[in-house]
């Protein structure tokens, strides 16, 4: 199975290296920023966090932006949390269809393979993708952090990073489902889902009454601006998330091995 | 070599595609060493019959066994001894021809370069192309390759000459009896009538997801219709006759029969013949 897999990690290692350098690099970019826009960012601090719902929405109740901590995570964090999940998006949503949007899959499975093995395999490519996407970003803040002479929270950094990779892993799950029923490229509706799942979070914190629309967004466990400001994580959304992302993979594997190939 | 051997057994399979037909009742068996063409019109139910042998579909009932192995239970397995070539002939178009070779031999975990070089150099296959660059005639020859190259015990080609010029077409048939030869086995769905009487020993004739007969070309030819040829009474007449040449006498009778020929039907009309009944 090492060389189906080393397919597909060779079919999108351009995908992963342009979103994982754009997104990392915007984010370093904006930690850059951070040294010439301290000033303007402490005059504005006070004034961000008495917004209201739209203060919290953005996590600038917990946190200020006129530290290093707070603006990563309140700028940087909504672009990693974005990028991060439209990229598992892109890395899931047709890594299954495309064999026979393609027409490829009669090449495929006319090699001694099942249909299974390919399942796992390419949801082995998909975790890789997303576990390096997320080192390389950590590797461009890291430098930013460095470049500033500010040191990194450890505990609260891991715990960012691991919960933005649970996000990850749950959208691509999804997809990855949504990709094991469909035959075609479906991109548009991953990236849709994405954004959908991102507004319900933001529709969640900004508005009192829709609060439990929380639940369905895993954006929710993975806020940069909770776990930066307090340490900790929404542990029943994020046991919640394994959740979905198990009985996801187990659709994808169900459906993929019982379909008739066309 | 044991040319009793069956590598293809199909009994009594059926597939149907919700209230679509798609094969009904389906049983034959193909003995080791020959080369079996399977023919029918369009939606005949060949396709289906080769998805359901190899495993891409899943069928309502009946069994296939290949090397005596149901293809169910050991699809895997059976397929390490496969070579089969889609009429379509579909690749990654960003790779090059040589890593598609290359990795569909990995994926098999046999060394298949020797082989490989062989059947790229006879089907004069530029391997540093891309897929993307190659027209469908180039990429049948790859998909040529990847069935040979680790020389299976049996080869299922469907439709493989369309795209490929005369000369490529005659290296095709070439190779192919040379690995049957050596005591491989060949299915082979065309509708190309020539190709069959060629280089069929027997063939199956599928209608409307109902296997018609399975016959050896040569005994195709001299059963069922005959072609007459007469001039009658001054007029003259041509047509396939498949009744009782004693009915077609007393026909005759007290007509002025100036000409008169029976001769056997050409392959091509036999097998309309069948396709009409």
């Amino acid at each position: 199975m090492r060389y189906i897999y080393g397919h597909e990690m060779k079919q999108y290692w351009k995908t992963l290296l342009l979103w994982a350098v754009c997104v990392g690099g915007m984010g370093m970019a904006c930690i850059l920023l951070y040294s010439t826009m301290q000033e303007e960012m402490a005059a504005m601090a006070d004034s961000f966090a008495a917004m209201g719902g739209f203060s919290a929405a953005f996590g600038m109740d917990q946190l200020s932006i006129a530290t290093l901590k707070g603006f990563f995570a309140t700028e940087v964090g909504t672009i990693h949390e974005l990028g991060g999940a439209m990229f598992a998006a892109v890395s899931s949503m047709n890594i299954l269809s495309k064999e026979e949007d393609g027409h490829t899959s009669e090449f495929l499975f006319s090699l001694p393979v099942s249909r299974g093995k390919v399942v796992w395999t390419k949801w082995g490519a998909v975790c890789t993708g997303l576990l390096l996407f997320h080192l390389i970003c950590m590797g461009f803040y890291g430098m930013g952090f460095l470049a500033l002479s500010e040191g990194i929270p450890v505990k609260e950094w891991f715990l960012y990073q691991a919960m933005q990779l649970l996000l990850g892993l749950e959208l691509a799950g999804i997809c990855f489902a949504a990709s094991a029923f469909s035959r075609q490229n479906r991109l548009g509706v991953g990236l849709g889902l994405v954004l959908l799942l991102y507004a319900c979070d933001l529709v969640s914190r900004v508005v009192p009454k829709m609060e439990k629309l929380s639940v369905i967004s895993p954006f929710a466990y993975a806020n940069a601006s909770e776990i930066l400001g307090t340490g900790k994580t929404a542990a029943g959304g994020a046991l919640l998330g394994a959740g979905v992302l198990v009985l996801a993979l187990w659709t994808a594997y169900v459906k993929y091995t019982g379909k008739d190939q066309t | 070599m044991d040319n009793q051997k069956t590598v293809i057994e199909i009994s009594h399979m059926t597939k149907k595609y919700g209230k679509h037909r798609g094969v009904t009742d389906l049983s034959l068996t193909v003995e080791q060493g020959k080369v079996f063409g399977f023919l029918g019109p369009n939606g005949a139910g060949k396709s289906t019959t080769i998805r359901a042998m190899l495993g891409f579909i899943r069928f309502d009932s009946g069994r296939i066994n290949l090397f005596g192995k149901d293809i169910r239970r050991h699809r895997e397995e059976i397929l390490a001894q496969v070579g089969y070539m889609p009429s379509e002939a579909m690749f990654y178009p960003a790779m090059k021809v040589r890593e598609v070779i290359q990795l569909a031999a990995q994926v098999r975990g046999v060394d298949c370069g020797e082989e490989g070089e062989m059947l790229c150099e006879r089907l004069q296959v530029d391997t540093e192309k891309k897929i993307r660059e190659l027209s469908l005639g180039n990429r049948k020859k790859v998909s040529i390759v990847c069935a040979m190259q680790h020389s299976p015990r049996l080869f299922v080609f469907d439709e493989p000459t369309s795209g490929l010029d005369p000369l490529m077409q005659s290296t095709f048939f070439s190779l192919v009896r040379e690995y049957v030869d050596q005591g491989a086995t060949c299915m082979l769905s065309t509708h190309v009538l020539p190709e069959v009487r060629r280089y069929c020993d027997h063939v199956a004739i599928m209608k409307e997801g109902e296997l018609q007969c399975v016959k050896a070309v040569t005994a195709l030819t001299n059963a069922g219709a005959r072609r007459i040829k007469w001039v009658r009474d001054g007029k003259r007449e041509e047509f396939l006759y498949d009744r009782d040449l004693n009915e077609l006498h007393r026909e005759l009778a007290g007509h002025d029969i100036t000409e008169l020929l029976i001769e056997e039907p050409s392959l091509e009309e036999a097998f309309i013949e069948y396709y009409r009944t």
